[in-house]
């Protein structure tokens, strides 16, 4: 039997639902193409409670996150979000994460689903005695609000004025009533927020139901389909599809998240070696003429074989197929022009960096007046 | 009819690979049914053979695509393909706007009508199919 979230009883009577991740989840309320677009521009809320929500707490809990991911711990400030991974000791990405830190030994840690127990499992394998990690994930609930009308949606709700919280900040307030944590981080590449709500259980559902209903009065809601759709356009990384345990940050093209000069943390040693020299693939976006690139495709460059797609799809705002892919040095410069073999036939490509839409009119960081 | 909110013509042949055909004159008008559409969401995508390529009964005539999904597409019958819905380039959505009529896929002039029909289902058929697979 899958497991189910605090809002299934929602999804259950309206969604097409598929399993991800050992649970009963969403894949569309309507179109996966129409909830997309809703989010871009409008907003959309997804129901992200099955990812897993860990609770650090204790004297030692900043000594051992420190020592724990690549990212600076110690110096964030509470009220900080911030995005990292887990390294295993060769280097290779067990999971990528938003830490929350609540106060100076305090954080939220926010994980895939897909990958919560081997997560759970490598941070008790490092943690000191007396150091508390509680599962919160199935006491609590989580609500993503997403896209550029995510602001006025969410701030009906709540009397923290959202404004003022900065992207990859977060605060505990009132929402619809209940408590919850606020962040304004998501996984679709617009603004938006992440809303945890405390005290939801799948025996008392009420509250969350509350939060996600009263948001569905003006926001759109989305299944995992359009989530996926989003956050592949918006050019994130899917860990188990666009990385692994085998995957380095340097490959991923996530070396931003290495804290510059910091030693000493799990993996660290494998990634000074494997830092000194260029990965020998790297992760690149694709954007096609024609077709639609999936999972598993091969790239081809001039020379022959030069990489793999990770995942790909249609891009709703492009109206062309997109991918994720590694690709060997000598093709992964942006601009350069690849082939992706679709059922046989090469189909011409280019490379770039994403986001995969442009930025002055899609995304956080995009012309207000668009 | 209609099986669980699926709209089945009743004027049409169906394969079990929820594609229909439809004589239309000398030729046989091809497309892919309502479960079809609706099971894909969101059709993005088509690809279709070519005006004059051959297509042969039960295998791979083209693909079908949404943002999520590929979906391949067996040809009712075999023939000749003389017409293409050239329009589904531009507006794939009529596939799950219109399955049975602007969402068409080929036209084809069939090789071997009289012997391959007899695979195909009627529209009784392809619902009572239907109605198994959604009992699953």
């Amino acid at each position: 039997m899958p497991k189910t979230t605090q809002l299934f009883g929602y999804h259950s009577k309206r969604a097409k639902l598929t399993e991800f991740a050992g649970y009963e989840m969403p894949l569309w309320y309507t179109t996966t193409a129409a909830e997309h677009m809703a989010v871009r521009n409008a907003s959309g809320i997804f129901d992200v409670s099955h990812m897993g929500r860990f609770r650090v707490e204790g004297q030692k809990a900043t000594g051992f996150l420190e020592e724990l991911v690549p990212t600076a711990v110690k110096t964030q400030p509470p009220g900080k979000a911030f995005y990292t991974l887990l390294l295993n000791d060769r280097g290779g990405i067990i999971d990528d994460l938003i830490i929350e830190k609540l106060g100076e030994e305090s954080y939220l840690v926010v994980v895939n689903a897909a990958n919560a127990k081997a997560d759970m499992e490598h941070m008790r394998a490092h943690s000191p005695s007396g150091l508390v990690i509680d599962d919160r994930t199935g006491s609590t609930a989580m609500v993503a609000v997403q896209g550029p009308g995510a602001v006025s949606s969410l701030q009906r709700l709540t009397d923290l004025d959202l404004g003022q919280l900065k992207r990859f900040r977060c605060a505990e307030a009132r929402v619809a009533g209940e408590e919850a944590l606020v962040s304004r981080t998501g996984y679709t590449g617009e603004d938006g927020f992440e809303v945890i709500v405390y005290g939801a259980t799948s025996e008392r559902p009420d509250g969350a139901m509350k939060v996600w209903e009263k948001l569905a009065e003006t926001s759109t809601p989305c299944g995992l389909g359009a989530r996926d759709s989003l956050r592949l356009e918006a050019g994130f990384p899917l860990h188990g599809s666009d990385m692994d345990q085998g995957t380095n940050p340097y490959e991923a093209d996530l070396a931003w998240v290495i804290a510059a000069g910091k030693r000493g943390f799990v993996g660290s040693e494998a990634l000074e070696a494997s830092g000194a020299q260029p990965p020998s693939k790297v992760r690149r976006g694709l954007v096609l003429d024609f077709g639609i690139p999936r999972h598993g495709f091969e790239v081809l460059g001039d020379a022959g074989a030069a990489g793999v797609v990770t995942s790909g799809t249609f891009s709703p705002v492009l109206r062309k197929g997109i991918a994720l892919c590694y690709l060997a040095q000598g093709s992964s410069e942006p601009g350069s022009r690849v082939g992706v073999t679709i059922r046989g036939s090469s189909q011409p490509a280019s490379v770039t960096k994403p986001p995969f839409y442009d930025e002055r009119s899609y995304g956080w960081k995009r012309q207000k007046d668009n | 009819m209609e099986i669980k909110g699926y709209h089945i013509p009743d004027d049409l042949m169906y394969t079990k690979e929820h594609e229909w055909a439809k004589e239309e004159g000398k030729a046989v008008r091809i497309g892919i049914t309502d479960y079809a559409a609706k099971t894909l969401n969101d059709v993005v995508y088509v690809s279709a053979p070519k005006v004059n390529g051959a297509v042969e009964q039960a295998k791979s005539m083209g693909t079908v695509e949404s943002i999520k999904a590929v979906s391949e597409v067996y040809a009712p019958i075999s023939g000749r393909v003389v017409k293409v819905n050239g329009v589904l380039d531009s507006h794939p959505e009529l596939i799950n706007k219109s399955p049975y009529g602007e969402g068409w896929l080929v036209e084809v002039e069939p090789s071997n009508l009289p012997a391959e029909r007899k695979s195909l289902l009627d529209a009784r058929g392809y619902a009572a199919y239907l109605e198994t697979l959604l009992q699953k």
